[in-house]
């Protein structure tokens, strides 16, 4: 009886600690999420400045298609892009057609000096600080999330309730995504 | 310290305090009660009661009214605003809190509210007006990690209990001065009690110092992981420790709260009396904790180089 009793005790302290540490994951899990629907609002601003920074770039050089077709096609892949690897990649390809875009309009004083152009640029600016700092804090939920599931005992409940490792978002490049958590980037 | 530590270990200090709040204002009414009348001490009580329940959901409004400062909109200060927001999506806050400036030419910037939710930051435009870009991401990433670690509550709460203690000892040494006490005084109970009132709101504001000046340490370790860039917020308190004015309307029961300690620098019975009355670290002590965790050495000289043009040095006099 007394034994039985030790037993049951046993398995109920199991189960709540069991429940407690799913708990634990989930949460982290919930913090991933909203960490990439912050990325996926300000990456949904730069989408949307684009078409008007063409525009006031066609203005004033309307015979540079080229430049314009490769940013509007990057800009179309990195908005069907699904997952935050793929989605980085794609945002780094229209971060370099963007770098092509800003390159034509060095050579157009009279564009840069537009009121329109400039205060899209400042804009641009703004969405791409926003974005640096929501990727380092989802990066920082990744990391815990990833860390929490791979360490003991959190490893068995995360292994039977069926969690799987979240992807880190990186835009510069591939090998930044083992960099440590805290990165110290100028 | 995790982030998740940290928000639990500051429940648990919330908690303490308050416990420990509890015991002074106790000890307060206790030894009043030697020399007191009851129905006096009782009205005094409630109304006390009354006063810290409506201080406390009055918190955050009442401090930005203690310091003078006015909420602004994004349209006036567009940098503050971008800076505040970027601090919030790095911080992972899910409401942006409120932007408030103060109109003082002294450099210096606080948080406050009850929870996030309900939080604000607030800058002076001394501040606004000396900071270059880079170090006033920092020094608003700072007010926001204030804000998510939670530390605004307990502060706010300390900044209620305080005040409400000092109010309390405050009436009952008037009430023992001007009447009100018994007829069938014993002198020792009465030299008894006015001592206790007097050291009471003492001990308080020390409690309150002791708990405000960890957390600087940690909100600056939190923000160089906010903005990415422990050197920019090694310079921003660089700037603010050689700036040398002090702002104006300060509470002392406020005092806590600001990203600079906003009382005289090292002067008159608090300067003296050492670390026990500092609300916060000693900069030098404060940058050297970032440079060991970035893993930087700050270049004092290039920053003493391009020092912002609206940086005072010069030693003000004290009017």
């Amino acid at each position: 009886m007394f034994t039985l009793i030790i037993v049951v005790a046993i398995v109920v302290v199991l189960v709540f600690y069991a429940v407690f540490l799913y708990n634990r994951l989930v949460r982290l899990r919930v913090e991933v999420q909203q960490g990439w629907s912050n990325i996926d609002v300000q990456l949904r601003r730069r989408y949307e400045l684009i078409p008007n920074l063409i525009e006031s770039v066609k203005g004033y050089a309307a015979h540079e298609r080229g430049v314009f077709q490769a940013v509007t096609e990057a800009r179309t892949g990195a908005m069907s892009a699904n997952g935050p690897v793929a989605t980085g990649l794609a945002n780094n390809a229209l971060a370099s057609a963007l770098g092509g875009l800003f390159a034509v309009a060095e050579n157009y004083p009279d564009l840069k000096a537009s009121n329109n152009f400039l205060q899209l640029q400042t804009e641009l600016a703004n969405v791409e600080e926003m974005l640096a700092a929501s990727r380092r804090y989802y990066n920082s939920t990744v990391a815990s999330y990833n860390a929490t599931q791979n360490t003991a005992p959190t490893l068995l409940v995360a292994k039977v309730g069926d969690f799987a490792p979240a992807e880190f978002f990186e835009e510069e490049n591939e090998a930044a995504r083992t960099a440590p958590r805290v990165s110290f980037d100028q | 310290m995790t982030l998740q530590q940290q928000i639990r270990s500051n429940r648990w200090r919330t908690l303490l305090l308050f416990i420990l709040f509890a015991v002074l204002i106790a000890l307060v009414l206790g030894a009043a009660s030697l020399a007191v009348d009851l129905p006096v001490l009782i009205l005094i009580g409630a109304g006390m009661l009354v006063y810290g329940i409506v201080t406390w959901f009055a918190a955050g409004s009442l401090v930005a009214t203690l310091a003078g400062a006015t909420p602004v909109t994004r349209e006036e200060y567009p940098e503050l605003w971008q800076a505040v927001e970027a601090a919030a999506v790095g911080a992972g806050l899910a409401v942006t809190p409120r932007v408030y400036v103060i109109q003082d030419p002294a450099p210096n910037a606080f948080a406050s509210g009850r929870d996030p939710k309900h939080s604000y930051v607030a800058a002076t435009t001394g501040l606004l007006e000396i900071m270059p870009q880079r170090e006033l991401r920092a020094v608003m990433a700072h007010e926001i990690a204030h804000v998510r670690n939670r530390d605004i509550r307990t502060m706010a709460l300390a900044a209620v209990l305080v005040g409400l203690l000092l109010i309390l000892s405050d009436i009952l040494l008037r009430v023992l001065v001007f009447g009100g006490g018994r007829d069938n005084q014993n002198p020792l109970a009465l030299i008894g009690t006015v001592v206790a009132l007097i050291l009471a709101p003492i001990g308080a504001v020390m409690m309150q110092m002791a708990l405000s000046r960890r957390r600087e340490y940690q909100a600056d370790a939190s923000a160089a992981e906010i903005t990415g860039d422990p050197e920019g917020m090694a310079r921003a308190l660089g700037i603010l420790d050689t700036d040398t004015r002090q702002v104006r309307h300060v509470a002392r029961a406020t005092a806590h709260l600001y990203i600079e300690s906003p009382l005289v620098k090292g002067k008159g019975l608090f300067g003296s009396l050492g670390g026990m009355f500092r609300t916060h670290p000693p900069m030098e002590a404060r940058i050297a904790a970032l440079e060991e965790a970035g893993g930087f050495v700050l270049d004092r000289e290039s920053l003493a180089a391009d020092m912002p043009a609206g940086v005072v040095t010069t030693v003000q006099e004290l009017s």
